[in-house]
């Protein structure tokens, strides 16, 4: 690859639409960053890649994410999520961006997390978290169609584990 | 993975979406929000809610302190199935949730507070995070001084009983790390700030790492090589001793914890040795402190059938020789001769040499070091009330200076107590002697250490004993606890006397019109309510209204508490009245700014103040 120019890949949908993505912007996509890396770059520049599980739609709203995020630095590997307080901040394009209805919103978390990109996952279940953030089991049921299986047996359990905190 | 809508009429849900990302959502959402919410949704809620690696991640990112019982540290490495972590994650919410009640109802009122301080201080350290988080109450909250002032007042008494306990430990003869036993001072001064007794050893472990980081080589060393390269790596960083010797006397040159911490890492010579030692230990070296009279040097001790040349012993040497080192003052060794003459200087027998010359032991270090304490504060007080007070130690350490003072006061008597030997009664200052300096303390500044005593001091003397300090210390516990029980008197403004007679009320700032001091009034009385001894003695005669003026109760600046006649004070109005306001929590929920008082938490006593 000669310096400077812009080599441009071509992803399918399943629903067979064609897509030219700059290849900085495909490879926010560890998924597809390894493909180039197993495969070799000929074999991929001039091949077709398919997406078998994600549709044109919600691939569009992909790309458009991983173009305004293409010069983001890379996430470290070594970030030991496991000893470091997540927050629920999103930034303020990232809000506008998920300001799409329930299904779009799942759909686009879907996709991010069958492509691998690990800061679209992120922002994807936060803003889950934040729409569940604030309401009662009952309120969240309702809004994400959640059909409650307890027996009541199990829920009078539940509830009794969690007694000492009512009053607080 | 059936991902996307390929039919049109199929709703992309919630619930479609795999364990892995719906757990991923978790780690989103607050703790508490999945305990009470999330994980009574569904059974599958209920399920992914209930993972392990879940709580640990909270339990590990939540809390900061955990009690030693949990050995937390074992089970944050450990296998992360073996621990039970939601359970964990709920014990110390509760703990949490217990803490924060039981901070509220002190706050509420003057009663029943020293079982209530027992109570918290029962969840030992697991405690600690709740309280620093109300140490840090907001400016804005409308009991912001209050609530600062006893978690505060809570977390020392916390940081007392570890304290305690860990030099019960040392009484005990069981193997306490040198700088645990003395960092049990840091305890007593330590409140919010970074430096109690695990954080101590860690700055070590990591003082450590930089030395070996910076002399790769060091493993391969004799340890003679090893300790000079420790006393000197010291004494560059500038660890050990104190840029002026007219800074001897500061307060806080006795705590291992601020040494370490200080930017300019001041120490007495016992602390600087006490951190050559800590540091010589972790790079495998037998040091010791050596109770040399004046000036505590360190020694390093071969390992048995060893010498510290990595040389083998001659024929006939037994035990080779100790090195002897002063990283107080000197980057090279000491020799023995130095040694020796210095002792002969002191006056001491050269059969007793061996005596001074040995591992003095953690007990010795912690006498030593109390004594330091206690010369230093009666120093500080001999001369603030002389003419010339130039150069007087300092007394800043961690809070407010005149109350840290009290607090490493304490800790010096209260180490005198536990290391005296009871049984030496011969000895000037025996073990019995300091109960009644550690019993007006207790009495003034810290009821709640009722439980403290009543732990390390009543158990010691059977109820035959009929010596009077021990007749004073059953009275004074009794009088504090019935104090602590009883409902505060109401003092009601319901007379023309008092509505007249007592111009002044609870929360006025003054200046004292004789003795110029600043205070605050905390309560009154309609005329003199003390013995006619005390009128006698402070001369309320010669006051130009006598005993039957109104009298108020006062704190003062330096923590003292005062009782002042009506016509000596002189009411001001400060914008804020900074040398008060960490001393005023005690009896006040805020400063009011715009009336220029403080605002009465003790409306149980004084309903009209």
């Amino acid at each position: 690859m000669s310096e400077g120019t812009v080599t441009k890949l071509t992803l399918v949908a399943n629903d067979g639409q064609k897509m030219q993505v700059d290849r900085q912007v495909a490879e926010k996509s560890v998924l597809i960053k390894n493909m180039l890396d197993d495969l070799g770059d000929d074999a991929m520049l001039s091949a077709e890649i398919p997406i078998p599980n994600v549709n044109d739609t919600v691939l569009k709203k992909v790309i458009e994410w991983c173009e305004h995020h293409k010069a983001d630095p890379a996430a470290s590997n070594d970030d030991d999520s496991d000893s470091r307080k997540k927050t629920t901040d999103i930034d303020e394009w990232d809000q506008k961006f998920m300001q799409v209805d329930q299904e779009m919103l799942f759909e686009i978390i879907l996709a991010s997390n069958y492509l691998d990109i690990k800061p679209l996952l992120d922002v994807g279940c936060k803003t889950v978290a934040n729409m569940i953030k604030g309401k009662s089991p009952e309120e969240i049921r309702k809004t994400f169609n959640i059909t409650n299986d307890f027996t009541p047996e199990e829920e009078e359990q539940i509830r009794r584990e969690n007694e000492w905190a009512e009053d607080r | 993975m059936t991902a996307t809508s390929a039919s049109p009429q199929k709703q992309c849900l919630l619930t479609d979406l795999p364990d892995e990302v719906l757990q991923h959502i978790l780690y989103y959402c607050s703790a508490n929000h999945v305990l009470f919410n999330v994980q009574r949704l569904s059974k599958r809620f209920a399920r992914l809610a209930s993972e392990p690696l879940l709580w640990r991640y909270h339990c590990r990112v939540e809390f900061k302190y955990w009690d030693s019982k949990h050995r937390i540290r074992q089970k944050f490495l450990g296998n992360v199935v073996d621990v039970d972590w939601k359970a964990l994650y709920t014990y110390r919410s509760r703990v949490d949730a217990q803490t924060t009640a039981l901070l509220d109802s002190i706050l509420e009122g003057q009663i029943d507070r020293i079982s209530k301080f027992r109570t918290i201080s029962e969840f030992g350290y697991d405690t600690k995070d709740t309280l620093v988080r109300h140490c840090h109450t907001h400016d804005d909250a409308e009991d912001v001084l209050a609530r600062r002032y006893y978690a505060t007042a809570v977390l020392d008494h916390v940081h007392r009983s570890k304290a305690l306990a860990e030099w019960r430990k040392v009484l005990h003869g069981e193997k306490v790390p040198l700088e645990r036993a003395l960092g049990a001072f840091d305890m007593f001064v330590l409140h919010d700030q970074h430096g109690d007794l695990q954080e101590i050893s860690d700055l070590f472990d990591d003082l450590a790492i930089r030395l070996r980081r910076e002399h790769p080589g060091l493993n391969h060393l004799p340890p003679r090589k090893k300790a000079l390269i420790a006393v000197k790596f010291l004494r560059e960083h500038n660890y050990v001793g104190l840029s002026s010797e007219l800074a001897y006397r500061d307060l806080q040159n006795n705590f291992i914890g601020i040494a370490l911490q200080d930017q300019d890492h001041p120490s007495l010579p016992l602390i600087s040795v006490g951190i050559f030692c800590a540091l010589a230990q972790r790079l495998g070296l037998n040091a010791r402190c050596c109770g040399i009279p004046n000036h505590v040097h360190a020694m390093v001790i071969p390992a048995p059938g060893e010498t510290l040349d990595d040389r083998p012993l001659r024929e006939g040497e037994i035990q080779a020789q100790p090195m002897f080192l002063d990283p107080y003052r000197f980057d090279d060794e000491i020799s023995e001769q130095s040694l020796r003459i210095m002792l002969s200087q002191y006056g001491i027998r050269p059969h007793q040499f061996a005596e001074f010359m040995a591992d003095t032991g953690n007990e010795n270090l912690i006498l030593r070091t109390s004594r330091n304490i206690l010369a230093t504060v009666q120093e500080f007080r001999a001369q603030v009330g002389a003419a010339t007070n130039t150069g007087h130690p300092t007394i800043r350490l961690y809070a407010n200076p005149f109350a840290d003072m009290d607090n490493a006061f304490y800790a010096a008597l209260w180490a005198n107590y536990i290391f005296g030997n009871p049984a030496r009664t011969m000895e000037l200052t025996t073990q019995r002697q300091f109960i009644p300096l550690i019993l007006e303390r207790f009495e003034r500044l810290y009821p709640m250490d009722a439980t403290l005593i009543e732990e390390y001091i009543v158990p010691q003397y059977g109820r035959q004993d009929h010596i009077s300090e021990i007749w004073e210390l059953r009275e004074a516990l009794r009088v504090v606890r019935a104090a602590d029980q009883t409902p505060k008197q109401r003092r009601l403004r319901d007379t023309p006397a008092a509505r007249e007679g007592v111009k002044y009320k609870v929360g006025q700032i003054f200046r004292h019109r004789r003795y110029a001091y600043t205070g605050v009034i905390t309560g009154w009385d309609m005329e003199c309510g003390m013995t006619s001894a005390w009128i006698a003695h402070n001369n309320v005669d010669s006051l130009s209204r006598g005993r039957h003026q109104s009298f108020y109760h006062a704190l003062v600046e330096d923590t003292s508490v005062r009782y002042v006649a009506e016509e000596n004070i002189e009411v001001i109005e400060p914008e804020v009245p900074s040398t008060l306001m960490s001393l005023a929590g005690k009896f006040f929920k805020r400063w009011d700014k715009e009336n220029r008082i403080f605002v009465s938490n003790i409306r149980d006593e004084y309903p009209e103040d």
